[in-house]
């Protein structure tokens, strides 16, 4: 369960997040969109505890990240939208670290999960090379694989895609719905409105730091008082962009 | 097309001109008196080497019959390392300009032609390794155009003469970078080269010492110096442009007849040949070069399974996590050609620190050579006190920020950043001490001190680097650099600065606290006298100081760092 309350930020004078409030609950996969600059990465950096909230809170299965930062974070797994790793460490040397760092017990049953999650993502014949030397979309999967490994029961994810091939997309979709069946939730912002059309059960979108839209397809369309059925439209029309589009022809 | 393109060229010097102009016209906050502190340090280094120069130089001109051919000779000697050192820093530099910089992939997909690039590309190597040794080569300069009052001609000469100087290493170095990247992939290069270059440092710094300076003051060993700087053949070797450029600046300073406009000639033709040459090489090598730069690589030695038991061994006693980020720091550290490297710069240090103490003339010294002996070692102290905290501004400062952009990992995994922060001081403090110790009992040792001077240096060098460390790490925290692209940059900021400052307070700190009681106790032993009671509750005072002064250096930078760090968004 992820609940927000009264969240915000602000960054000198300008205001980047504005009393955010979302609850999403076990099992749930919520799409998190909006445009550039709109306030999502910065509302994920807090949820996840890089960024300390002007005023509200953040709970992860009823703990809050700012007050109980580490019982948080000890069932978060969270996966950033730009993969910095440790770039002199071989990709089972960073999964080895993470898991000690989460405090997973050290033994076979450790080296058999990271054995399972390199295989599941297609890095076992990378796993003894430097991450230096690893593409985006490797460094993307290998960043996937951490915030797996000690079994989150929350999952917060930037971007998600960028970077994966056709097949580790569909890796990725079908990886997050067999999580959110075993009642994981899963908060994902994203740019792909296919993407989350396809695999999110609640949409929330999010324009100049404000939350305007919430809820699923239905909703958003009585919100948008519109009939299209596609996300993109809906997006478009409640974010504003829509004239812009006008005016490109 | 091409020829206008090639003209064009300096376009693609743009980007570094505006963020330099960028980084001028919009000054961090609170940033504007940093610039003024480094440009009156610049200034004061100047004033220093110009003074220092100039005293040699008249000390020279004073020598009948040799002053002049030393003065010559040490010109030609400075040259010469001047242009070994250009060598090599242009190599390294022409690695990452020409083949390792993140903005060749942009620079590349655009109608760029190689003509083009490999001119901007050589202004910036040039450029990046020459200020440097301009920085330190033009009060020396100065100095001899002071010393034999030279004429504006003088002046004029050395810019003609510096600019080809400057330029021919440049070209050479980027051209056998070319090369070594076609043979070997350019990050291996680039360490091989860097190993190479610090050899090359070491090996300066040794013979400078070995070659004892000191007896130049010593009338008796004069004149075998003499013979030693006139027997020295190499930098007359005249096909180095170093000889060159000697030979077009000897006639302007000596005011010999010997003409200058012939080495002249020969620095610039060969600077120009060199870049044409180098041109023409670029256009068939550097694409080629580039592509293997793109090469991945394995990590060897610290992946074998010996070291990492080891490791495991070591980290045994460690809770789990702090496990988890010693072995990770450590991997990471001698993976990093950049980082490892320097312990070899460090052993060079500490070596020429002991030999320094092994050949002191004690016996010659005019005072008794007990007292010499403990108030050397009570001075050694500070001493090693500042070794320790420049080498932790190297290593332990930096702690914190070669976190860089994966800070991340650490912020959103539960581990406090009290641990974290605690992980860091504990896996610097180790080593560190080993130093400390190995330093001040080896030091003692040559200087043949009292067991009393014996144990009060190194419990005191004990504690003092648990100080050290934790301004380190506390200071590091709060001036985090998590962006830069090369570690080294992370001392060289503000907050190493602000490190050294604060680490050089604490230690003269305690070094004046602990020199009253000291002195009392030797000036007693000295008349063979008991200490009385005011005697005694001063010495007391003066330690309970200390302990006062330790146990704040240890426990607030480390409490502000965390408070810092944890405030920080990231």
């Amino acid at each position: 369960m992820i609940e927000l309350f009264h969240l915000s930020k602000n960054f000198g004078n300008f205001p980047a997040v504005k009393d955010v409030t979302l609850q999403i609950p076990r099992g749930e996969i919520f799409g998190f969109l909006g445009p550039n600059g709109a306030g999502k990465t910065t509302t994920i950096r807090m949820m996840a505890g890089l960024m300390k909230p002007t005023s509200g809170r953040v709970f992860l299965d009823g703990k809050d990240v700012l007050r109980q930062p580490e019982e948080a974070k000890s069932i978060l797994g969270f996966i950033p939208d730009r993969p910095y790793l440790y770039e002199k460490l071989t990709g089972q040397e960073f999964l080895e670290f993470i898991a000690d760092l989460r405090g997973l017990e050290a033994g076979n049953s450790q080296q058999k999960k990271i054995g399972e999650l390199l295989n599941f993502f297609d890095l076992q014949g990378w796993s003894q090379e430097l991450v230096e030397s690893y593409s985006h979309g490797m460094r993307q999967r290998l960043v996937i694989a951490a915030a797996l490994l000690p079994r989150p029961k929350v999952l917060i994810i930037d971007e998600p895609m960028v970077g994966l091939d056709p097949k580790g997309t569909r890796l990725v979709k079908g990886l997050f719905r067999d999580l959110a069946h075993k009642g994981v939730a899963i908060f994902m912002s994203t740019h792909t409105l296919e993407l989350a059309e396809e695999v999110c059960q609640r949409i929330g979108i999010i324009n100049e730091g404000k939350v305007i839209a919430l809820g699923n397809m239905q909703e958003l369309r009585e919100k948008a008082k519109t009939t299209d059925a596609r996300l993109e439209s809906l997006f478009l029309k409640l974010t504003g962009e829509e004239e812009a589009e006008e005016l490109l022809g | 097309m091409n020829r206008v393109l090639t003209k064009a060229w300096p376009i693609l010097l743009r980007p570094q001109i505006m963020g330099l102009t960028n980084h001028w016209r919009h000054p961090e906050k609170g940033s504007l008196w940093k610039p003024l502190i480094l440009a009156c340090l610049a200034v004061g280094f100047w004033a220093l080497t110009f003074f220092v120069f100039q005293r040699v130089l008249l000390y020279f001109r004073s020598v009948e019959l040799f002053g002049d051919l030393l003065a010559s000779k040490l010109m030609a000697m400075m040259l010469l390392t001047f242009f070994s050192i250009l060598l090599f820093s242009n190599m390294i530099s022409s690695l990452s300009t020409f083949f390792l910089s993140e903005d060749l992939h942009l620079v590349l997909s655009c109608p760029v032609s190689f003509n083009r690039l490999y001119y901007a590309r050589l202004t910036e190597t040039a450029i990046h390794s020459s200020w440097m040794v301009l920085l330190f080569g033009l009060p020396v300069f100065f100095a001899y155009g002071w010393v034999y009052r030279s004429s504006l001609d003088y002046y004029l000469v050395l810019i003609g003469t510096l600019i080809p100087f400057l330029i021919i290493p440049a070209a050479l170095g980027t051209l056998f970078s070319m090369i070594l990247v076609n043979i070997f992939p350019a990050r291996r290069t680039k360490e091989i080269l860097f190993l190479l270059s610090i050899s090359l440092v070491i090996g300066l710094y040794f013979l400078l010492r070995f070659l004892q300076p000191e007896r130049l003051v010593n009338p008796e060993s004069f004149a075998g110096l003499v013979e030693y700087f006139i027997a020295l053949n190499t930098p007359s070797w005249p096909f180095l442009p170093s000889f060159w450029a000697t030979e077009s600046l000897l006639p302007f300073y000596q005011g010999n007849q010997a003409s200058s406009s012939f080495f002249l000639g020969l620095l610039w033709s060969t600077a120009a040949a060199m870049v044409v040459l180098g041109n023409w090489a670029s256009r068939v090598l550097f694409f080629d070069g580039w592509n293997k730069s793109q090469e991945a690589r394995r990590a060897r030695l610290t992946q074998s399974p010996f070291v990492n038991r080891l490791i495991q061994k070591i980290s045994r006693p460690l809770d789990p996590r702090m496990k988890a980020l010693a072995t990770k720091d450590f991997k990471s550290f001698f993976r990093d050609t950049t980082q490892w490297s320097q312990l070899i710069l460090l052993s060079a240090l500490v070596v020429v620190y002991l030999y320094n103490f092994s050949v002191l003339p004690l016996d010659k010294s005019p005072l008794p050579t007990f007292f010499l002996q403990n108030l050397l070692s009570f001075l050694n102290m500070g001493l090693a006190g500042f070794v320790l905290a420049a080498v932790a501004g190297r290593f332990v400062f930096p702690a914190v920020s070669l976190e860089g952009s994966s800070f991340w990992i650490i912020r959103s995994s539960p581990v406090s950043l009290r641990s974290f922060l605690r992980s860091k001081f504990w896996m610097s403090l180790l080593p560190l001490l080993i130093l400390a110790e190995v330093l001040i009992f080896l030091s003692n040792y040559f200087l043949r001190v009292s067991p009393f001077m014996m144990i009060l240096s190194a419990v005191t060098i004990f504690f003092m680097t648990f100080g050290i460390v934790s301004l380190g790490i506390g200071v590091g925290a709060i001036y985090p650099r998590f962006r830069v692209e090369n570690a080294a940059q992370i001392a060289s900021g503000f907050g190493g600065f602000f490190y050294m400052i604060l680490s050089m307070l604490f230690i003269g700190g305690i070094v004046i606290l602990e020199a009253g009681p000291v002195y009392t106790i030797f000036m007693a032993e000295f008349h063979h006298r008991a200490l009385s009671f005011w005697e005694w509750t001063g010495i007391a005072l003066s330690f309970a100081g200390v302990a006062v002064l330790m146990g704040v250096a240890v426990i607030v930078p480390m409490r502000m760092g965390l408070k810092k760090i944890s405030a920080r968004d990231f």
